[in-house]
């Protein structure tokens, strides 16, 4: 039974248009800037910072591919009171760590595939988990929660082998999440989304590399 | 009789008694090797240990705080640790990380805050605590798990003066006895207005009273306790013994302790005034908008007429305070109106709504009846009632929240009357004539806000 399913697999990755049926798996590391800056600078002294993640992608048609990855971004900083977006912000010392969590799903197209530099393009929803942690004196101040945004990126994959390297820079917007109280309320900010850049290792299994013509 | 009821509830004090320091900071690193801020510990707001390796000499250790933003530093006596006061503005996180990675360094980390008993609330144990309704009201326990209060935030009483010294005076003849149950409550130098000397003693009992609501000593196994214990108190006479007071004295107060400097920094951050009166001053009112303008709070009693909000409480820049009985209900006497910002405990000593075998007073140190003959040595735990008792609750909270980092007194008001727990209907965020914008709860204030949790009650 095995065996007649691996060759009709077979068959149909063979006969997949060129680069299609690739499968790459990518390490990613870089920056986040929060959309919501005001409101982070306030708590963390800064909005942006270090991302992680990973990602697996497949080629399912000449340079298309689907793709699902998740990327982790922290803070830490202390408690603030503000009254209005304008006035002077009390710093209290109570801590607070912010951990966001997107998961992204998303569909592409890489240009000029096969060649040494593929840029690509893709869109697709940021499904973000946002969890909040702090406490006083024994008192959890803590939320959590998950918002469905949208993700758009652009970026190049420079190398034809198996080991690839790669950069992006894209933008997510995750609205309504946030905002609802807290500094996010007083600022006015309710996007969990931000600007992301970040480098890639790939490692591509698989697919039927295109060959340059003499 | 004084306007405002009496009523004792222990006999003499003896003077004198050993405190137990609640809060006392580790001389050890509690979690050496680390380089950022725990989420799980509180820490203090602008400061961080830096920790040297050994041979990093002082020209180097000096060198290294600098291109941190510390501003000012103290050296450890025992160790080779500094503690560095970083520029308003600076994150302790980012302070920390930068710090960590200097050379000579050999950890830096926040200025945690350790406590003796731990946990969601403080009871301490003097030993009338439990007569202190008015403290329970406004969850003082919570509160004290928060924060205790710092003796660099001073309130400034000005009122009768407080018995906070033993001074014979050499005009007068006078002996003040110092109330018994300061403990080590910290006192700014004051003044007299009304003698024109620097001895602000108490001749009356109304300053003393109000004062040890704010800062009588807790904890320390005897008496009863203050709402910011840790806080330090100016007396500032301006009202004489018979209860009186002048504008130019009031308005001389407002401007010595608004203008007070020790050592280059202003401790007092709060004004409490429990006096008031009909019509309206431009000289006092004139001290209070500079007072603002410094950056001090000004928090008066709303008036015990039941009417109008009288003056200074009517201004719109103080803190106007009503009062509650023991049932969160407004006492008969507490005056209204639009004026009228907060509540707290003032209660009522005509009655025992609360069942507990005691008429519903405010119960702290201060004269016995004795000060009527001119006698100001002989102390109770008395009770008394009205808006005078009821501002400096709010006084109190207020030094706490600047004792926590609030730098700003606009945002110490609007904290305060944010998180005050509405009453008489008034919706959330709301308020009416009769409560202001409501009990004010220093516990709900002192967290301040998260990224997306606002404040819990």
């Amino acid at each position: 039974m095995k065996t007649p399913l691996a060759a009709t697999a077979l068959m149909l990755l063979g006969a997949l248009p060129s680069g299609a049926g690739e499968i790459a798996v990518e390490a990613q590391v870089g920056y986040f800037d929060m959309a919501a800056q005001r409101s982070a600078t306030a708590l963390f002294g800064s909005s942006g910072g270090a991302t992680f993640g990973g990602a697996v992608r497949y080629t399912f048609w000449r340079g298309a591919f689907a793709s699902a990855g998740v990327r982790t971004f922290s803070k830490q900083g202390e408690r603030v009171f503000l009254i209005s977006p304008g006035a002077p912000i009390q710093k209290l010392g109570f801590p607070i760590s912010l951990t966001l969590t997107p998961v992204m799903v998303s569909v592409g197209y890489r240009f000029r595939h096969g060649t040494l530099i593929v840029p690509y393009a893709a869109v697709g929803a940021a499904i973000t988990s946002y969890s909040e942690k702090s406490d006083v004196a024994g008192q959890s101040f803590n939320d959590e929660g998950s918002k469905t945004g949208f993700v758009g990126a652009a970026g190049v994959e420079v190398g034809r082998g198996r080991f690839r390297f790669g950069a992006e820079a894209g933008y997510s917007s995750v609205v309504g999440a946030v905002g609802l109280g807290g500094i996010s309320k007083v600022y006015g900010e309710d996007d969990l989304g931000g600007f992301h850049a970040i480098g890639k290792l790939i490692v591509a299994f698989g697919g039927k590399p295109k060959t340059a013509k003499p | 009789m004084r306007p405002w009821a009496a009523v004792a509830v222990a006999s003499t004090l003896a003077a004198g008694a050993a405190l137990l320091l609640p809060v006392r900071a580790s001389d050890d690193a509690p979690y050496a090797g680390q380089s950022r801020p725990s989420p799980s510990r509180a820490y203090r707001a602008g400061e961080v240990i830096v920790a040297f390796r050994d041979g990093v000499d002082q020209p180097d250790m000096e060198r290294v705080l600098r291109s941190g933003g510390a501003t000012g530093a103290r050296r450890s006596r025992f160790g080779p640790r500094v503690l560095a006061q970083l520029e308003p503005g600076l994150h302790v996180a980012e302070a920390v990380e930068w710090f960590s990675r200097m050379p000579g360094v050999a950890w830096a980390e926040p200025n945690g805050l350790l406590w003796v008993g731990q946990g969601a609330s403080f009871r301490p144990n003097d030993s009338l605590y439990r007569i202190q309704w008015n403290l329970t009201q406004i969850n003082a326990e919570r509160t004290w798990a928060i924060q205790k209060g710092s003796p660099s935030v001073a309130v400034a009483v000005l009122d009768t003066g407080i018995a906070y010294e033993d001074y014979a005076d050499p005009r007068t003849g006078q002996t003040f006895r110092r109330a018994p149950d300061w403990g080590e409550t910290r006192f700014v130098p004051g003044y007299d207005f009304v003698d024109d000397d620097a001895h602000p003693n108490d001749d009356h009992g109304h300053g003393t009273h109000v004062a040890s609501t704010i800062a009588e000593a807790t904890n320390n196994a005897i008496g009863v306790a203050g709402l910011a214990f840790g806080c330090a108190l100016m007396p500032v006479k301006v009202a004489a013994a018979d209860g009186g007071a002048t504008d130019f004295a009031m308005a001389d107060g407002i401007d010595y302790a608004a203008g007070y400097s020790d050592g280059g920094s202003r401790p007092v951050r709060v004004i409490n005034i429990s006096l008031g009166g009909e019509g309206f001053s431009q000289t006092v009112t004139s001290a209070i908008d500079r007072a603002i303008a410094s950056g001090v709070l000004v928090v008066a009693s709303a008036g015990n007429t039941g009417g109008p909000v009288t003056f200074p409480a009517n201004q719109p820049n103080v803190v106007a305070v009503g009062a509650l009985d023991a049932l969160k209900q407004k006492a008969d006497y507490s005056s209204t109106g639009p004026e009228l910002d907060l509540v707290a405990p003032g209660g009522d000593c005509k009655r025992d709504a609360n069942g507990d075998g005691l008429r519903d007073c405010v119960y702290q140190q201060t004269f016995t009846e004795a000060v009527e003959a001119g006698r100001y040595d002989q102390f109770c735990y008395c009770g008394f009632a009205g808006t005078s008792m009821a501002a400096p609750h709010v006084s109190a909270a207020a030094a706490l929240l600047f004792s926590q980092g609030f730098t700003d007194a606009v945002s110490v008001r609007t904290a305060l009357e944010q998180t005050a727990e509405r009453l008489g209907g008034a919706p959330a965020g709301g308020r009416n004539d009769t409560f202001g914008n409501g009990l004010v709860q220093p516990a709900a204030a002192l967290p301040g806000l998260g990224f997306n949790v606002g404040t819990k009650k």
